[in-house]
Parts: structure tokens; sequence; C-alpha cells
């Protein structure tokens, strides 16, 4: 990526490092920090220093915006999601957003559709049933 | 967008904290990177720094000349969260201005939206102001709205992220 060229997310054009860096989705920063948390009041000295309020602020957001609780239900998420060739980037946006239709999805993820990648509309909403039925058994 | 990041920094144990050896030493390192890390808070690059996940390895110590302080290297996985423009987002409105409103979201506290981006949205103001739209749609305190992510600016001083979001394009605005 040239360094003139405008970052932008919407097209995949995202810097490298995150290209290559794990995304995570809301639900699974959730459950890795509500394990933090615990972990932390376990240990002997002064919690409540080692908790910044960067910690605390993104434990109650993904804790309101996870779609998924259940741990199974957020592994088979992922594991269902990238069956689809997705970028990890994508994959975390459509996990968090939980598109209803496949219109909407685009909306969400316009590089699904572009760079010449083979996700026709019958592939989309299938990918969406599968989420959607995760979210009805957990 | 949260991420998980694989980082390498120097750990300074200070020489009064190096009398006693073996775990006592690796608790006192784990236990400053900790606290470096909660102190970082933020950083241009990579976003605000949430949680350190696993310690990995922790290298050879170097001793300081002067002060007697011995580094380490310690390399370790944490989550992160950085802002990309043209990410399309979820945040809570918490102050309601005739310009526009502000969200939050995660870790960012000032998310702004102003009332140019706001597609048809109108100004009603009183004790309680809002924006309403043609279909009566609410924007007030407390709603989530989805929004696109127009640009953000890091605020060195501060250590905190200014973000611009949008609300023109489908499938953005009050989520209920």
């Amino acid at each position: 990526m040239s360094a003139e060229e405008e970052e932008n997310a919407a097209e995949l054009k995202i810097p490298d490092e995150f290209l290559k860096a794990k995304c995570l989705m809301n639900c699974e920063v959730s459950l890795i920090l509500e394990h933090k948390y615990e972990q932390l009041q376990q240990m002997a000295d002064d919690p409540m220093n080692q908790m910044s309020q960067v910690f605390e602020k993104s434990l109650q957001y993904v804790k309101r915006f996870s779609r998924y609780k259940n741990p199974d239900a957020v592994r088979q998420v992922r594991e269902i999601l990238s069956r689809y060739q997705l970028a990890e980037f994508e994959l975390c946006v459509l996990g968090n957003l939980c598109p209803e239709t496949v219109e909407e999805a685009i909306a969400m993820v316009p590089s699904i559709k572009t760079r010449g990648r083979a996700h026709d509309d019958e592939a989309i909403e299938k990918m969406l049933n599968d989420l959607s039925l995760i979210k009805k058994f957990e | 967008m949260y991420l998980k990041s694989n980082l390498s920094w120097n750990v300074v144990i200070p020489a009064e904290s190096l009398d006693a050896g073996g775990l006592m030493l690796q608790k006192a390192i784990i236990t400053r990177l900790m606290a470096d890390f909660a102190a970082k808070k933020a950083t241009k690059d990579l976003g605000y720094f949430l949680a350190l996940s696993t310690v990995g390895k922790i290298g050879e110590g170097k001793v300081r000349k002067q002060s007697g302080d011995v580094i380490f290297p310690v390399d370790f996985s944490c989550v992160t969260f950085k802002v990309l423009p043209g990410e399309i987002l979820e945040g809570v409105v918490h102050k309601i201005l005739k310009p526009g409103v502000f969200l939050r979201c995660g870790p960012v506290e000032t998310i702004f939206l102003s009332h140019q981006k706001m597609d048809d949205y109108q100004f009603v103001p009183g004790e309680n102001p809002y924006f309403m739209n043609g279909k009566s749609s609410k924007i007030e305190k407390g709603v989530v709205l989805r929004f696109l992510v127009i640009g953000e600016k890091f605020v060195e001083i501060e250590k905190d992220f200014r973000v611009v979001g949008s609300l023109e394009g489908d499938y953005l605005g009050p989520v209920s």
C-alpha cells in the first residue's frame, strides 16, 4: 500500500499491520476481558490499580454489544464465518453487526462484493442464515 | 476494531526489587509490565491498550550501569482497540448539541457526528434536546447509533483519539 493512498476500511485499504493482526469480535473481547477481570480480582495487591479506565470502558461496551454470550457460540461464529474466505476484518464486522439481509451485509462490508471474489448473493445469504441459527440455538 | 497484537517491550526492574530470585523476579517483571501497560493508555499507531493476554518469552536482563536497574525484554500479546476510517461501528449517544451529537464507543469518548452528516435529522431544542427526522426517528441521549467512521486524530498530550463519524449511508442510524 502506498503512503499516499488513503486508508479506507470499506475497501479493505487498511494498514498492513492490521491486515496481519488478528481482529477480534466484540463477543471474543468480552470473554477475554471478563476473564482478566476475574483474575485481577483474585490478585492480592490492589486490583483497582491495575485496571485502567480504558479497560473499564471497553469491558462495559463489549458486554453490551456482544451478540453472542455463550463461549461455545462465540467459537462457532468464528468457525462458520471462516469458511467463507473473508479477511479477518470483514469477519469481525459481520460478527459484530449481525446483518439480517444480503443488502445490509454488503452495506456494512462493501469489500465482500469487490476484489473479484466469489461471493454471490446466495453464498452471503447462506452465511447469514448460518449465523442466525447460532443465535437461535444459543 | 479490536485487535490482538504481539508486542515486545523493555521492562525496567529497580535494583531494590532484585533481592529475591526465581519466581519472585518473574512476578516482579509481570507486575511491572502490567503497570506500564495500564499507564501507556494509547499510541497513535496501535490505538488503545486494553489488556494483556499472555506473556511470552522474557529475555536476558541487562544491568544499567548508573542505577543498577535491570532491563528485561518481554514478549507479550495484548488486546488493543483502533478506530479505522471506513469502518462501521455502534456507539451510544451521550451528549446532544445544536451542531451535532457526541457518541461513546468502547474506550473512545469523543466521537463527533456533525449535524451536516446526519442526513435529514433536525435539532429540536429544549431541556432534553434531541434530533428527529421526517420519519419520526429520534436521536436522543442513550440511543445506540450505527455510524461510519470518516476520520480519526490522535491527541498526543491526552493520549486520546478524536473521531468523526457520519450517518450518511444505507443501514446507518439508530439501532433498536
